[in-house]
Protein backbone atom coordinates (compact mmCIF):
# COMPACT_ATOMS: atom_id res chain seq x y z
CA UNK A 1 0.00 0.00 0.00
CA UNK A 2 1.44 3.33 -1.07
CA UNK A 3 -0.44 6.34 0.34
CA UNK A 4 0.71 8.58 -2.49
CA UNK A 5 -0.65 6.33 -5.20
CA UNK A 6 -3.50 4.48 -3.64
CA UNK A 7 -6.90 5.24 -2.37
CA UNK A 8 -8.09 3.28 0.61
CA UNK A 9 -11.41 3.05 2.33
CA UNK A 10 -12.50 1.16 5.42
CA UNK A 11 -16.01 0.77 6.71
CA UNK A 12 -17.81 -1.35 9.25
CA UNK A 13 -21.04 -2.38 7.54
CA UNK A 14 -23.83 -3.52 9.84
CA UNK A 15 -24.72 -6.61 7.84
CA UNK A 16 -23.28 -10.12 7.69
CA UNK A 17 -20.43 -10.82 5.31
CA UNK A 18 -22.57 -13.15 3.17
CA UNK A 19 -25.07 -10.32 2.55
CA UNK A 20 -22.33 -7.88 1.50
CA UNK A 21 -20.77 -10.54 -0.70
CA UNK A 22 -24.13 -11.18 -2.38
CA UNK A 23 -24.50 -7.46 -3.11
CA UNK A 24 -21.18 -7.64 -4.98
CA UNK A 25 -21.78 -10.89 -6.83
CA UNK A 26 -25.49 -10.95 -7.69
CA UNK A 27 -25.99 -8.83 -10.86
CA UNK A 28 -29.45 -7.54 -9.85
CA UNK A 29 -28.21 -6.37 -6.45
CA UNK A 30 -24.93 -5.05 -7.84
CA UNK A 31 -26.80 -2.84 -10.32
CA UNK A 32 -28.65 -1.18 -7.45
CA UNK A 33 -25.62 0.38 -5.76
CA UNK A 34 -22.83 0.56 -8.34
CA UNK A 35 -23.75 3.99 -9.72
CA UNK A 36 -25.64 6.94 -8.24
CA UNK A 37 -29.32 7.46 -9.09
CA UNK A 38 -30.87 8.60 -11.38
CA UNK A 39 -28.27 6.98 -13.65
CA UNK A 40 -29.32 3.42 -14.48
CA UNK A 41 -26.73 0.65 -14.38
CA UNK A 42 -27.04 -2.44 -16.53
CA UNK A 43 -24.79 -5.33 -15.56
CA UNK A 44 -23.72 -6.95 -18.82
CA UNK A 45 -21.43 -9.49 -17.20
CA UNK A 46 -20.50 -10.34 -13.65
CA UNK A 47 -18.55 -13.55 -13.80
CA UNK A 48 -17.08 -13.65 -10.31
CA UNK A 49 -14.03 -15.88 -10.75
CA UNK A 50 -10.38 -15.22 -11.60
CA UNK A 51 -10.29 -14.18 -15.27
CA UNK A 52 -14.04 -13.57 -15.24
CA UNK A 53 -15.59 -10.43 -16.72
CA UNK A 54 -17.10 -7.45 -14.95
CA UNK A 55 -18.87 -5.24 -17.48
CA UNK A 56 -21.38 -2.49 -16.73
CA UNK A 57 -23.18 0.01 -18.91
CA UNK A 58 -24.90 3.24 -17.93
CA UNK A 59 -28.00 5.03 -19.09
CA UNK A 60 -29.70 8.30 -18.22
CA UNK A 61 -33.08 7.32 -19.69
CA UNK A 62 -33.10 3.50 -19.48
CA UNK A 63 -33.16 3.27 -23.28
CA UNK A 64 -29.73 4.28 -24.51
CA UNK A 65 -26.84 2.62 -22.69
CA UNK A 66 -23.21 3.66 -22.93
CA UNK A 67 -20.01 1.97 -21.79
CA UNK A 68 -18.94 2.25 -18.16
CA UNK A 69 -16.67 -0.46 -16.79
CA UNK A 70 -15.06 -3.21 -18.88
CA UNK A 71 -12.71 -5.14 -16.64
CA UNK A 72 -11.50 -8.53 -15.46
CA UNK A 73 -11.38 -10.19 -12.06
CA UNK A 74 -7.83 -11.07 -11.10
CA UNK A 75 -8.55 -12.81 -7.81
CA UNK A 76 -11.69 -14.07 -6.12
CA UNK A 77 -11.84 -15.72 -2.72
CA UNK A 78 -15.39 -16.62 -1.77
CA UNK A 79 -16.77 -14.29 0.94
CA UNK A 80 -13.33 -12.78 1.53
CA UNK A 81 -11.73 -10.97 -1.34
CA UNK A 82 -12.32 -9.60 -4.85
CA UNK A 83 -9.73 -7.99 -7.09
CA UNK A 84 -10.42 -6.59 -10.53
CA UNK A 85 -8.55 -4.42 -12.98
CA UNK A 86 -9.48 -2.30 -15.97
CA UNK A 87 -5.94 -2.67 -17.36
CA UNK A 88 -7.24 -5.87 -18.97
CA UNK A 89 -10.67 -5.76 -20.58
CA UNK A 90 -13.36 -8.45 -20.38
CA UNK A 91 -11.98 -10.20 -23.46
CA UNK A 92 -8.56 -10.38 -21.73
CA UNK A 93 -7.13 -7.80 -24.10
CA UNK A 94 -4.71 -5.29 -22.58
CA UNK A 95 -6.52 -1.96 -22.29
CA UNK A 96 -5.61 1.69 -21.87
CA UNK A 97 -8.46 3.07 -19.78
CA UNK A 98 -8.67 6.82 -19.44
CA UNK A 99 -6.99 8.60 -17.73
CA UNK A 100 -4.98 5.75 -16.13
CA UNK A 101 -5.46 2.10 -15.25
CA UNK A 102 -6.42 0.89 -11.79
CA UNK A 103 -6.77 -2.25 -9.71
CA UNK A 104 -9.48 -2.40 -7.06
CA UNK A 105 -9.19 -4.83 -4.17
CA UNK A 106 -12.16 -5.43 -1.89
CA UNK A 107 -11.74 -7.44 1.32
CA UNK A 108 -14.41 -8.58 3.75
CA UNK A 109 -13.87 -9.87 7.26
CA UNK A 110 -16.19 -10.68 10.14
CA UNK A 111 -16.63 -7.93 12.70
CA UNK A 112 -18.68 -7.96 15.93
CA UNK A 113 -21.00 -5.35 14.34
CA UNK A 114 -21.19 -6.99 10.94
CA UNK A 115 -18.57 -6.79 8.23
CA UNK A 116 -15.17 -5.12 8.17
CA UNK A 117 -15.20 -3.85 4.60
CA UNK A 118 -12.02 -2.49 3.01
CA UNK A 119 -11.13 -1.20 -0.41
CA UNK A 120 -7.76 -0.40 -1.90
CA UNK A 121 -7.73 1.20 -5.33
CA UNK A 122 -4.25 1.17 -6.81
CA UNK A 123 -3.71 3.64 -9.63
CA UNK A 124 -1.13 3.28 -12.36
CA UNK A 125 1.38 5.85 -13.45
CA UNK A 126 3.62 6.18 -10.39
CA UNK A 127 6.02 8.43 -12.31
CA UNK A 128 3.52 11.25 -12.63
CA UNK A 129 2.71 11.09 -8.95
CA UNK A 130 6.36 11.03 -7.94
CA UNK A 131 6.98 14.10 -10.05
CA UNK A 132 3.93 15.79 -8.64
CA UNK A 133 5.30 15.33 -5.13
CA UNK A 134 8.77 16.37 -6.02
CA UNK A 135 7.44 19.70 -7.24
CA UNK A 136 5.90 20.49 -3.91
CA UNK A 137 2.38 19.19 -4.13
CA UNK A 138 2.85 16.68 -1.33
CA UNK A 139 0.59 18.92 0.74
CA UNK A 140 -2.42 18.04 -1.39
CA UNK A 141 -1.91 14.31 -1.15
CA UNK A 142 -1.26 14.64 2.57
CA UNK A 143 -4.64 16.28 3.02
CA UNK A 144 -6.32 13.33 1.35
CA UNK A 145 -4.42 10.93 3.59
CA UNK A 146 -5.36 12.95 6.68
CA UNK A 147 -9.02 12.86 5.65
CA UNK A 148 -8.69 9.12 5.27
CA UNK A 149 -7.19 8.81 8.74
CA UNK A 150 -10.10 10.91 10.06
CA UNK A 151 -12.60 8.59 8.42
CA UNK A 152 -10.82 5.52 9.76
CA UNK A 153 -10.70 6.96 13.29
CA UNK A 154 -14.32 8.03 13.33
CA UNK A 155 -15.20 4.51 12.19
CA UNK A 156 -13.09 3.06 14.99
CA UNK A 157 -14.73 5.37 17.55
CA UNK A 158 -18.22 4.14 16.71
CA UNK B 1 -17.37 17.38 -16.44
CA UNK B 2 -16.42 16.12 -19.90
CA UNK B 3 -14.08 19.07 -20.28
CA UNK B 4 -12.57 18.47 -16.85
CA UNK B 5 -11.94 14.82 -17.64
CA UNK B 6 -10.29 15.63 -20.97
CA UNK B 7 -8.06 18.11 -19.13
CA UNK B 8 -7.07 15.40 -16.67
CA UNK B 9 -6.40 13.01 -19.57
CA UNK B 10 -4.16 15.69 -21.07
CA UNK B 11 -2.15 16.00 -17.88
CA UNK B 12 -1.60 12.25 -17.69
CA UNK B 13 -0.69 12.08 -21.38
CA UNK B 14 1.77 14.94 -21.03
CA UNK B 15 3.41 13.34 -18.01
CA UNK B 16 3.56 9.85 -19.50
CA UNK B 17 6.89 10.55 -21.21
CA UNK B 18 10.24 10.64 -19.35
CA UNK B 19 11.59 13.60 -21.37
CA UNK B 20 8.49 15.65 -20.63
CA UNK B 21 8.69 14.75 -16.95
CA UNK B 22 12.32 15.92 -16.95
CA UNK B 23 11.30 19.19 -18.60
CA UNK B 24 8.64 19.74 -15.92
CA UNK B 25 11.16 18.90 -13.21
CA UNK B 26 13.64 21.36 -14.71
CA UNK B 27 11.01 24.11 -14.94
CA UNK B 28 10.12 23.47 -11.31
CA UNK B 29 13.38 25.26 -10.56
CA UNK B 30 12.34 28.31 -12.59
CA UNK B 31 11.53 29.57 -16.09
CA UNK B 32 14.05 28.56 -18.73
CA UNK B 33 14.56 29.43 -22.40
CA UNK B 34 13.77 26.79 -25.00
CA UNK B 35 17.33 26.97 -26.25
CA UNK B 36 18.84 26.31 -22.85
CA UNK B 37 16.37 23.49 -22.14
CA UNK B 38 16.97 21.85 -25.52
CA UNK B 39 20.72 21.83 -24.85
CA UNK B 40 20.13 19.64 -21.81
CA UNK B 41 18.39 16.86 -23.74
CA UNK B 42 20.20 14.48 -26.10
CA UNK B 43 17.87 14.79 -29.08
CA UNK B 44 17.34 16.94 -32.15
CA UNK B 45 15.68 20.32 -31.71
CA UNK B 46 12.58 19.30 -33.75
CA UNK B 47 12.10 16.23 -31.53
CA UNK B 48 12.52 18.33 -28.44
CA UNK B 49 10.07 20.96 -29.72
CA UNK B 50 7.44 18.24 -30.15
CA UNK B 51 7.63 17.57 -26.41
CA UNK B 52 7.44 21.30 -25.64
CA UNK B 53 4.33 21.62 -27.81
CA UNK B 54 2.68 18.61 -26.11
CA UNK B 55 3.34 20.16 -22.70
CA UNK B 56 2.05 23.51 -23.88
CA UNK B 57 -1.10 22.20 -25.58
CA UNK B 58 -2.01 20.25 -22.44
CA UNK B 59 -1.53 23.37 -20.36
CA UNK B 60 1.36 22.15 -18.22
CA UNK B 61 3.66 24.89 -19.41
CA UNK B 62 3.30 28.29 -21.02
CA UNK B 63 5.83 29.75 -23.41
CA UNK B 64 6.49 33.46 -23.71
CA UNK B 65 8.50 34.99 -26.51
CA UNK B 66 10.52 38.10 -25.74
CA UNK B 67 12.57 39.31 -28.71
CA UNK B 68 14.21 36.22 -30.12
CA UNK B 69 14.08 34.19 -26.92
CA UNK B 70 11.20 31.84 -26.12
CA UNK B 71 10.94 31.05 -22.42
CA UNK B 72 9.05 28.12 -20.86
CA UNK B 73 7.19 28.57 -17.57
CA UNK B 74 5.63 25.80 -15.48
CA UNK B 75 1.87 26.02 -14.93
CA UNK B 76 1.50 24.58 -11.43
CA UNK B 77 -2.29 24.94 -11.42
CA UNK B 78 -2.53 22.31 -14.10
CA UNK B 79 -0.54 19.84 -12.04
CA UNK B 80 -3.02 20.43 -9.21
CA UNK B 81 -5.63 18.73 -11.41
CA UNK B 82 -4.05 15.45 -10.34
CA UNK B 83 -5.10 16.21 -6.76
CA UNK B 84 -8.62 17.04 -7.83
CA UNK B 85 -8.78 13.84 -9.81
CA UNK B 86 -7.73 11.66 -6.87
CA UNK B 87 -10.19 13.44 -4.59
CA UNK B 88 -12.92 12.74 -7.15
CA UNK B 89 -12.02 9.03 -7.25
CA UNK B 90 -12.18 8.94 -3.46
CA UNK B 91 -15.63 10.56 -3.48
CA UNK B 92 -16.91 8.05 -6.06
CA UNK B 93 -15.77 5.09 -3.94
CA UNK B 94 -17.10 6.56 -0.70
CA UNK B 95 -20.53 7.24 -2.17
CA UNK B 96 -20.53 3.82 -3.78
CA UNK B 97 -19.83 2.26 -0.37
CA UNK B 98 -22.61 4.39 1.18
CA UNK B 99 -25.06 2.93 -1.35
CA UNK B 100 -23.82 -0.63 -0.81
CA UNK B 101 -24.17 -0.17 2.95
CA UNK B 102 -27.70 1.17 2.57
CA UNK B 103 -28.71 -1.69 0.28
CA UNK B 104 -27.46 -4.46 2.55
CA UNK B 105 -28.73 -2.94 5.80
CA UNK B 106 -32.16 -2.18 4.25
CA UNK B 107 -32.32 -5.79 3.05
CA UNK B 108 -31.82 -6.96 6.63
CA UNK B 109 -34.53 -4.67 8.00
CA UNK B 110 -36.99 -5.99 5.43
CA UNK B 111 -36.34 -9.52 6.65
CA UNK B 112 -36.97 -8.65 10.29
Amino acid sequence: MNPELDLTLERIIRAPRAVVWRAWTDPARFARWWVPAPTICRVERLDVQPGGAIVTQLSDDGLQFGPHLDATFLAVEELERLVYTNAVDSTLRPANPSPIAMTAEVTLADHPDGTDYRIIVRHGDPDSRALHEELGFAEGWGTVTKQLAGVAESEAAR
Amino acid sequence: MAQYSSEVDGVFVALADPTRRDVIRRLGRGPTSVGELAGEFPMTLPSFMKHVRTLESNGLIRTVKVGRVRTCVLNRDRLALLDDWLAEQRRIWEERTDRLERLVTDALEEQE
